[in-house]
């Protein structure tokens, strides 16, 4: 194994995790400062009767709930962002608690971040771009105190620098990264995805197996990258079909959101590839949720980047021995296995397996291939696609 | 010490690329399909380029203050600049490293990295031909 060049890692999110947390929600986020919370959430997740039991842990631990924002849709955007922004200013709150998946995690991050800097959300857009000392060269200046409760086990926006925003005026999703959008604190307490539905615990668990394995094959793997990724892949081989199929097995839930936790965190610092570029484009242009898009094309790209060479195919073979998949033999014969093997969990797990089932169309290829090309987790990726490849692609995750 | 001593060298051999670059039958157009305007701004010594790539458009580039209202910006050290164009950067480890910071919609420009590549050897013999060896090989 080679000694890289340059490789840096940082979890800035303290994350506790186990069981009965959401009753010390106060007590932990008082240590980050907050007093006045402004719970950010969904109307699905507020009918389930969790956001009161957050709020019941918030004020036990002597703190307020300055408001609940219950406004965030599925596929959430700009205007829900300064919505939520100017609800917490409304209500004089000072910090700032997403209570939900990935949409309203980003959200909340959107929310804090307009609400401590102002300005438009599409301001922001861009990697390190939000206010920092010295002239834009020192340390990034903080954001309100951020915590975050996931309720699904996938996108690890609760511990990643990330935030995914659409814009509709645009028509695109548009990232921001930058350090102050990690969260302070994540709570992952298996008691906040009892309700979650069993085809949405299998999509988010692909997603998180993506990270995974994204986050051990790209050019920006790192020996601490593939520490927290080898292991989340190790977890998810163990409890994602577990999840599914039993919600009522506290222990395989409570595994999976530590499993997407570890998974995130390579990804958050670079480390993807282009299954994500693939799954994007299909989300901003077809509304294809970002772990079905994620489980679909991640076979079809495994067997395009197990030929980037000999460390990569050796890396893909770390990935499939966790999975319990026959490893033996050349790179084609490992990609294949692997990739075989995402696609059986997949259908295990009963999510589709066809964009085209998605209501993707053919003749929306070339565009989606366009988008890919100038995806961030393109560059990163082991093979350096054309766009043609890209076109390839898609046609046989059609 | 930065490798250019003041914005003129940077406007005659980064900015003389660029120029060149949006005027080239093969290149330019693969460029224009970004559609975006792009400014990068750099540090040490203080500079600016501003690119127009936009399909349908002529290929505008101009060095310092610029009309062209930028949808996307770059903000790097010149130095960084020229070891890029020197094909010495990793562009995802610049990122990374914060050495690029990038405002905007950076996809826009990101699908470019892949194509500039035949531009670095060009630039390293556009500097041998100015007389600045002394570039061309850092």
């Amino acid at each position: 194994m080679s000694f890289k060049d340059f490789f840096q890692y940082a979890v800035p999110t303290r994350v506790i995790a186990g069981r009965g947390l959401l009753e010390g929600t106060g007590f932990e986020f008082a240590k980050e400062g907050a007093t006045r919370v402004m719970l950010v959430t969904d109307e699905v997740i507020r009918g389930t009767g969790l956001v009161d039991k957050v709020t019941a842990g918030v004020e036990d631990g002597g703190l307020e709930v300055a408001g609940v924002f219950d406004g965030v849709p599925q596929d959430s955007d700009t205007e829900v962002v300064v919505a939520c922004a100017n609800a917490a200013r409304d209500a004089g709150a000072d910090s700032f608690l997403a209570v939900g998946g990935g949409s309203v995690i980003d959200t909340t991050k959107g929310a804090d971040m307009i609400f401590t800097h102002g300005g438009a959300v599409a301001d922001w857009e861009g990697v390190w771009s939000l206010p920092r000392e010295r002239d834009g060269l020192g340390r990034p200046r903080p954001l309100a105190p951020l915590a975050a409760i996931p309720t699904t086990a996938g996108t690890g926006s609760e511990a990643s620098p990330v935030a995914v925003i659409k814009d509709r005026e645009r028509g695109i999703k548009f990232f921001i990264l930058d350090w102050p959008l990690s969260p302070d604190l994540a709570i992952l307490d298996p008691e906040a995805t009892a309700t979650l539905p069993p085809q949405i615990a299998a999509a988010t668990g692909m997603d998180a197996l993506t990270h995974a394995v994204e986050g051990v094959t790209s050019t920006e793997w790192s020996p601490h990258a593939d520490a927290f990724a080898l292991h989340a892949i190790r977890l998810i081989h163990a409890n994602l079909e577990r999840a599914v199929a039993d919600p009522g097995d506290e222990d395989a839930r409570g595994n999976m959101l530590v499993a997407a936790n570890l998974a995130i965190a390579p990804t958050g610092l670079g480390a993807t590839g282009i299954t994500h570029s693939m799954s994007h484009p299909c989300g901003a242009r077809y509304g294809v949720p970002h772990g079905v898009a994620n489980a679909i094309n991640l076979p079809w790209v495994i067997e395009f980047n197990v030929q980037a060479g000999d460390e990569y195919a050796d890396r893909f073979r770390a990935a499939a021995e966790l999975l319990g998949v026959d490893a033996a033999g050349d790179a084609t014969t490992i990609g294949g296995a692997l990739a075989d093997h995402v696609r059986g969990l997949s259908s295990r797990l009963g999510l589709p397996s066809r964009l085209s089932e998605m209501g993707v169309p053919e003749e929306g290829i070339p565009q989606l291939a366009a988008d890919a090309m100038g995806e961030g987790s393109t560059l990163p990726n082991p093979r350096e696609p054309t766009e043609e490849d890209f076109v390839e692609l898609f046609r046989r995750a059609l | 010490m930065a490798y250019f001593k003041d914005a003129q060298e940077v406007y005659d051999t980064i900015g003389k690329l660029m120029q060149d670059a949006a005027t080239d039958d093969e290149l330019a157009p693969k460029f224009r399909k970004a559609n975006t305007i792009v400014r990068y701004e750099y540090r040490d010594p203080e500079s600016a380029i501003t690119v127009r790539l936009q399909e349908g458009q002529p290929g505008d580039v101009d060095f310092g203050a610029s009309d062209m209202e930028p949808e996307v910006t770059m903000t790097m050290e010149a130095d960084t600049a020229h070891r890029f164009w020197l094909g010495g950067v990793n562009v995802t480890v610049a990122l990374a490293r914060g050495q690029i910071k990038a405002s905007g919609p950076v996809s826009k420009i990101l699908k470019l990295v892949p194509l500039a590549k035949p531009l670095f050897p060009r630039y390293k013999a556009q500097l041998e031909a100015q007389g600045r060896t002394d570039l061309a090989g850092v």
